[in-house]
């Protein structure tokens, strides 16, 4: 009865730490997507920036260099093609500025039609070199020899007269820069300067020279005053190690010649790319040359950008989800551990307040209650009950004798007995000491409480046996009847007993009707 | 007297010009002009293309001394912003450009998808969900609206490769190594324009046409003269002098189509 009143809303609520799960799960799974999605936008967004910035920097760094050899170009409009002394008065302020050391060597070209081949490099060697000559040697419609290196460092020489018209990549580049005007740049190249050791790959920019006054607005009106070129010389390495700002660490990026990136045509790699999470090509077009960058992010860069603290979400989130779960169940069943446990001690309470604590019978409350409850049943059915009062005889010699435990344990076997003689639905209790009182209802006269009182008291007399003693006892019983002796319990209880101490004084062990 | 007074009165009114938009721009500094590398809008090989002979035509009538130069498109934009130049020519608008540059309409065009014919592609769906299939794209350049839509969509997929101009884009087409890009009809390269046809398909965006014009800066210009040069434009446009230049390159029908919208 009592469990029964406390466990339905605790099983109505044990539903609530599954919802508690299910729903800080779904939580977790949304903060972790969330945090996922995010780090890989935070890596896409950092890596496009690295890329657009690595190709400006690269881009502007040309267009520096550019600006450098307009300068030079410049000088033409003042001084001729052979004036070597005004270009090496110009560049030799510029030697030692490390902001111009990716550059190897500015010089000239003179552009040189076979007719005039013999004229040119006579006019040459009267400048020095004495030794001065068109090579590689053989007859060609146009030349466009070097006349004039001025190296960068100082450390690079190569002797003059290499007729660039002839190598198809430089003269790809000085077409283009002819044509259109602007600054051309060639594809990969060995630098002359190298004097043949490879390995280090180059590029040459040009400008195209042409005749003062002379119309350049079309293609064809370029193709005609063009005298030369000036041109700068380039160490890809080098070049790039003169970039400005600071490259994004963790990202390796590698320089091809052309829009396909091959072996052949690597111009220049800061590390060796290991597969990365991003990666991407552009397309550059640097001064009409295409080169393509190819980029990607290695673990460090993904480890600062695309810091993925999701597993760290997942796990948290799943162990809090548990735990708070757990927590749930907890609360939520020691809830009903407790409503249990307070029923209990509560009906314990109650047991104890209405039964006497030696012989758990009721004790005078209780009995009180249960005549009550039987008077008003007696008076609307018209019934008759028994009241009997029950007194041990002579035991206080007994508790004398062996003692107070064996006396209590002499009221318990008596109580047990006077239980076990009557029906569950009549009472039996103890008012206290050696004092019985019981209830009997549904009589059909005196003779029936009568007769029953002598079984009790047959009953009682039987010898008991406690903690290896053999005892005997008897008692005194006074009977009152309802309604014959009386119509409410303070009667009965008084009509019963005197009957009872009648029955003492008539000596002892019998009973007495009212 | 009386006559001759008459005379000098007439030949003063006739040299007197009201300052309207047909006066023409103020000419008192020179302006810069910026040319860039694409299709047949402009090739530095030739030096020539469409925006050229506008520009031409253009700077002959506004009779003001003009520098032009030649740039990549994503710088030129951010002169036109800073004001360091004043006029580019064939750009669209969007949002972010129209807070800084105002821009007088000469041409209007269709963006298409050229894709490799190998790709299997019929439009734009089978393009965008094939995760295979790599984008070509110009840096700093903007399509019509669905372009740009499927251009962001695959670039925050990884699937863009951006180039500096249109040749590298066409080479590697040709070359397999991107699949697709988006085009316009002065964008085919007169070198090559057999072998990037044979390989491959157009798929028309469903997007209207979207117009271009005359960039201006608005740092530079102040709106009366960005109307003085758009009345020039639009003076090209009443006389013919566009058309004419736009059937140069493209057929009659195609030259109208992109003209007059």
């Amino acid at each position: 009865m009592t469990t029964a009143s406390v466990s339905p809303p605790a099983s109505r609520l044990l539903f609530l730490p599954w919802l508690i799960l299910f729903a800080m799960l779904g939580a977790t799974w949304f903060v972790w997507d969330h945090e996922r999605q995010n780090a890989r936008k935070e890596l896409h967004t950092q890596f496009d920036f690295a890329l657009r910035d690595t190709v400006s920097r690269i881009e502007q760094r040309v267009a520096a260099y550019e600006q450098l050899l307009r300068g030079v170009q410049g000088l033409f409009a003042t001084t001729g093609l052979r004036n070597r002394q005004a270009i090496h008065d110009y560049v030799e302020p510029l030697r030692g500025d490390p902001n111009l050391s990716g550059m190897q060597v500015i010089g000239v070209i003179e552009r040189v039609p076979s007719a005039r081949k013999a004229a040119h490099v006579r006019a040459i060697r009267r400048l020095g070199p004495a030794d001065y000559s068109i090579h590689p040697e053989g007859e060609r419609e146009i030349y466009a020899p070097v006349i004039q290196r001025e190296s960068y460092s100082g450390r690079h020489q190569a002797p003059l007269g290499l007729d660039t018209w002839a190598n198809p990549v430089r003269r790809q580049a000085m077409e283009t820069a002819r044509d259109s005007g602007l600054a051309a740049i060639t594809g990969k190249v060995q630098l002359a300067i190298d004097n043949g050791v490879e390995g280090n790959p180059g590029f040459i920019m040009y400008l195209p020279v042409f005749a003062q006054g002379q119309p350049r607005d079309s293609v064809a009106q370029r193709r005609d005053s063009l005298i030369g070129w000036v041109y700068a010389s380039f160490h890809m390495r080098d070049f790039m190690a003169s970039l400005y700002g600071r490259q994004a660490e963790g990202l390796a990026f590698a320089i091809y010649d052309g829009a396909v990136p091959s072996d052949a045509a690597l111009m220049y790699r800061n590390r060796e790319a290991a597969g990365g999470a991003l990666s991407a090509k552009e397309y550059m077009v640097v001064a009409s040359h295409t080169w393509t960058l190819t980029l990607v992010t290695q673990e460090e860069f993904e480890n600062r950008f695309g810091r993925d603290i999701s597993l760290i979400i997942a796990v948290a989130g799943v162990s809090l989800s548990l735990s708070m779960a757990l927590l749930a169940w907890s609360m939520i069943s020691g809830r009903a551990r407790a409503l249990l446990l307070a029923a209990k001690i509560t009906e314990e309470l109650r047991h104890m307040a209405q039964h006497d604590s030696l012989t758990g019978l009721p004790n005078r409350a209780l009995f009180s209650d249960r005549v009550q409850n039987k008077l008003a049943h007696a008076r609307r059915q018209d019934r008759r009950f028994a009241l009997i009062f029950l007194d041990l005889d002579k035991f206080k010699p007994i508790n004398d004798k062996y003692g107070h435990s064996v006396g209590d344990l002499l009221l318990r076997q008596v109580a047990r007995r006077l239980q076990d003689s009557i029906r569950a639905s009549d009472t039996v209790g103890r008012l206290g000491g050696d004092e019985f009182v019981l209830l009997i209802g549904d009589l059909t006269g005196a003779a029936d409480a009568l007769a029953l009182a002598e079984k009790i008291r047959q009953e009682v007399r039987r010898p008991y046996t406690i903690n290896g003693h053999q005892l005997t006892i008897s008692c005194s019983l006074g009977v009152a009847i309802y309604p014959d002796d009386g119509t409410d319990e303070l009667a009965l209880t008084k009509r019963a007993d005197e009957a009872m101490y009648r029955a003492k004084d008539s000596g002892r062990d019998s009973v007495q009707l009212a | 007297m009386n006559r001759r007074f008459f005379i000098a009165l007439l030949i003063t009114l006739g040299t007197f010009r009201p300052l309207d938009a047909a006066a023409g721009p103020d000419c008192s500094r020179p302006f810069t002009l910026a040319l860039h590398e694409h299709g047949l809008l402009y090739s530095s090989d030739t030096d020539s293309g469409i925006d050229k002979d506008v520009a031409d035509e253009l700077i002959r009538r506004s009779g003001c001394k003009v520098t032009t130069s030649l740039l990549a498109r994503a710088r030129i934009w951010q002169l036109i912003e800073s004001g360091a130049l004043d006029f580019t020519l064939s750009g669209i608008s969007n949002a972010e450009r129209d807070k800084f540059a105002g821009f007088a309409w000469y041409f209007s065009n269709k963006y298409y998808l050229l894709v490799r014919k190998d790709a299997g592609v019929r439009n734009q769906a089978d393009f965008e969900q094939n995760d295979k299939l790599q984008l070509g794209v110009i840096r700093g350049f903007r399509y019509s609206p669905s372009a740009n839509r499927l251009v962001d969509k695959l670039h925050a997929a990884s699937r863009v490769s951006q180039a500096g101009g249109l040749a590298p884009l066409y080479q590697t087409l040709l070359l397999g190594h991107i699949h697709g890009m988006i085009i316009e009809p002065f964008d085919y390269p007169t070198l090559e324009e057999k072998r990037i046809r044979d390989v491959t398909s157009i798929i028309e965006f469903s997007d209207a046409s979207v117009p271009h014009g005359l960039v201006m800066s608005k740092t530079s210009l102040p709106p009366a003269e960005q109307e003085k040069w758009r009345a020039l434009i639009n003076g090209m446009r009443s006389d013919g002098s566009m058309r004419r230049i736009f059937e140069k390159y493209f057929k009659v029908d195609l030259a109208a189509a992109m003209v007059d919208f």
